[in-house]
């Protein structure tokens, strides 16, 4: 074709797809203002834009759409098993935000959900109902990050903070909330309480580099870590997935070194650990979308769930345990 | 393949002319154009003519993942702001009849003013029509387009592209105005169009060597005498270390001149490359 000229891919939020039953509420608002010159396109219900067909997930990663919704029936579900319970009897997630600004390969949300748009659902009022009428009942150890790292998005709409100041009036709820951020403002603000753990996801740099695309780096995340034990706050640290890759050994120990150099061991509450594992449909689903180092392993299955082979799996669990139980006592790792 | 679609020949003549494309002779109701990766079909007027030409289109040329369909051609607008022979890109199509609501990826950038089109069935003349107009403009073929493609094409490379003609009171549609608002509009479309080739291009390319993993799991299912899932396994194996290592391991070659015997001598020697291929 003639005048072959290279234009530029759209911004991420270029567009904001607003559901229109919220379209004045005060969280729509905050969102909003901050993004004055996103295009603003009316629908009905967000999975007419989140769950078209044929989308592509790649493409979207790299201009990615804001949709506002509101989120009806259920707002806290069962821990799934893949994940740590930590011990708590009553562990359930939360999901106010669907996908990340953040896009690590392994990422099990590549293969659960079609669209890499992110979905925020504004009405927090609601699940804050939902969790006040069932700690009537019980109490309630809830994870709120897990479809998303809302303490990164806390920029773009501020639950991470109304959290932090719901839970904090709450002794029967404990909150984890997991993150990858680096970004230490976000806490300045906020009062550190005892039922709230700030879970930092640590991987090596070559890993952050090869496989967690725009996450801040390991030095940018322990400088944040360590300010925030100084301030006070509750951190668990997550060498979760540990990742199987060229050199892994070599890697994961000069890891261990670096973050146990920065970070009092002592300080920290407690870590947990595992090696890469996803459920067999997602990763059926990555596999379409991405070929990479990740998706392409042969991994084995077990039950549903991808990971491993078992010898290989053995010997990164042992590795890693023995390594890491030269800084932090064994009673205060959990094993997934 | 870009495949364009329009209602009526005279919005097809500027890219006839522009694309120097060419008419093509198969069998159809259609008048289709073609041209080096365009292929143009005139639809005729209306969201089922618009919805059976682009079903007949990209069945008959094939759609890949890299294909592109867009529906050009002018419309009705309702939006005070517009102005006649502004070009317009459609984040929002509505079916007016079906009110089935229909939203294009856009994942690049471009210079159009972006509004949201509703089909109709019939034409639309405000001092008739009463009912309430959701669409920023009107046209007749947008929702069938839109609904068609998208059961072929991803939504990033569907679009409809429209151009203001009048405001909802036309008496007569001159011919060869509709051709000289389309023509100067053509920059921006190409421009789009490029945009769209270059990010399908860069974005959905795949960084495996397909040829090179099949030729040497060819030698080593005839070296080993593999079974079929054992070569399957093997694939992936060579895939999965490539992307680690970024080149087969150094050893291989030895196993593509090995004989063997049984079965069971072939399973230990799977059994061993196994163990390479996952280091
Ligand atoms: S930071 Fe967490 S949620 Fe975000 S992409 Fe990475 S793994 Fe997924």
């Amino acid at each position: 074709m003639k005048n072959l000229k290279k234009s530029l891919l759209a911004k991420h939020f270029s567009h904001i797809y607003i559901e229109r039953e919220i379209i004045s509420h005060p969280i729509t608002k905050i969102i909003l203002d901050k993004f004055p010159n996103s295009v603003i396109v009316e629908i009905d219900n967000y999975k007419e834009v989140f769950s078209r067909p044929r989308q592509n997930y790649k493409l979207q990663e790299i201009s990615k759409k804001l949709i506002l919704a509101k989120k009806k029936g259920e707002f806290l579900y069962p821990g799934p098993p893949l994940c740590h319970d930590f011990g708590y009897n009553h562990f359930y997630y939360t999901s106010l935000i669907f996908n990340c600004i953040f896009s690590c390969d392994y990422c099990f949300l590549k293969g659960m959900y079609s669209s890499a748009n992110i979905v925020i659902f504004v009405n927090i009022e609601d699940y804050f109902k939902e969790i006040d009428s069932v700690l009537k009942r019980h109490p309630l150890y809830l994870s709120v990050s897990y479809d998303t790292d809302i303490m990164a998005l806390e920029k773009i709409v501020p639950f991470f903070s109304m959290f932090i100041e719901y839970t904090t009036s709450r002794k029967d709820l404990t909150i984890e909330i997991r993150t990858k951020t680096a970004d230490y403002e976000v806490l300045q603000s906020l009062r550190p309480s005892e039922n709230i753990i700030l879970a930092w996801t640590l991987s090596p740099q070559e890993i952050i580099e090869k496989f967690e695309h725009k996450t801040p780096s390991l030095s940018a995340r322990l400088e944040t870590i360590k300010k925030a034990i100084e301030n006070g706050w509750k951190v668990r640290l997550c060498f979760d997935p540990i990742l199987f890759t060229k050199n892994w050994k070599e890697i994961y120990l000069k890891f261990l070194d670096q973050v146990f150099k920065q970070i009092e061991p002592f300080k920290i509450t407690d870590i947990s650990i595992g090696v890469f594992r996803i459920p067999k449909d997602y990763l059926k689903r990555m596999k379409k979308v991405f070929v990479n180092e990740i998706t392409l392993f042969p991994y084995e299955e077990e039950n549903g769930i991808f990971t491993y082979p078992d010898e290989l799996k053995k010997e990164i669990m042992e590795f890693f345990l023995s390594k890491l139980i030269q800084f932090i006592p064994e009673s205060k790792i959990f094993t997934i | 393949m870009i495949y364009l679609i329009t209602a009526f020949y005279p919005e097809a003549k500027a890219f006839i002319d522009y694309f120097g494309l060419k008419k093509l002779y198969e069998p159809s109701k259609f008048q289709i154009f073609s041209g080096d990766k365009i292929l143009l079909i005139v639809s005729g007027e209306g969201i089922l003519q618009a919805a059976i030409a682009t079903t007949f289109a990209l069945t008959k040329f094939g759609a890949n993942d890299k294909c592109i369909a867009l529906n050009i051609g002018i419309c009705g607008a309702k939006k005070k702001s517009l102005s006649k022979g502004d070009v317009l890109l459609c984040n929002k199509i509505i079916n007016h009849y079906s009110k089935r609501t229909f939203y294009p990826d856009i994942l690049i950038t471009h210079q159009m003013k972006e509004v949201s089109l509703e089909t109709f069935p019939f034409p639309i003349k405000k001092d008739t029509f009463t009912d309430e107009i959701e669409g920023d403009i009107v046209d007749m073929e947008g929702a069938g387009f839109f609904e068609a493609a998208l059961s072929f094409l991803a939504p990033h490379n569907v679009h409809c592209i429209k151009i203001v003609y009048d405001f909802l009171d036309y008496e007569k549609i001159e011919p060869q105005e509709v051709t000289n608002l389309v023509k100067q509009c053509i920059p921006f479309i190409e421009n789009f169009i490029n945009t769209l080739v270059d990010m399908n291009l860069v974005f959905c390319t795949n960084i495996i060597e397909e040829e090179k993993i099949r030729e040497v799991v060819e030698k080593l299912k005839s070296s080993l005498r593999l079974t079929t899932s054992m070569t399957y396994q093997l694939e992936k194996l060579l895939k999965s270390y490539i992307i680690r290592h970024e080149n087969l391991p150094e050893n291989i070659s030895e196993f593509f001149n090995i004989n063997v015997n049984s079965k069971k001598e072939g399973k230990q020697y799977f059994e061993k490359l196994k163990k390479i291929l996952i280091s």
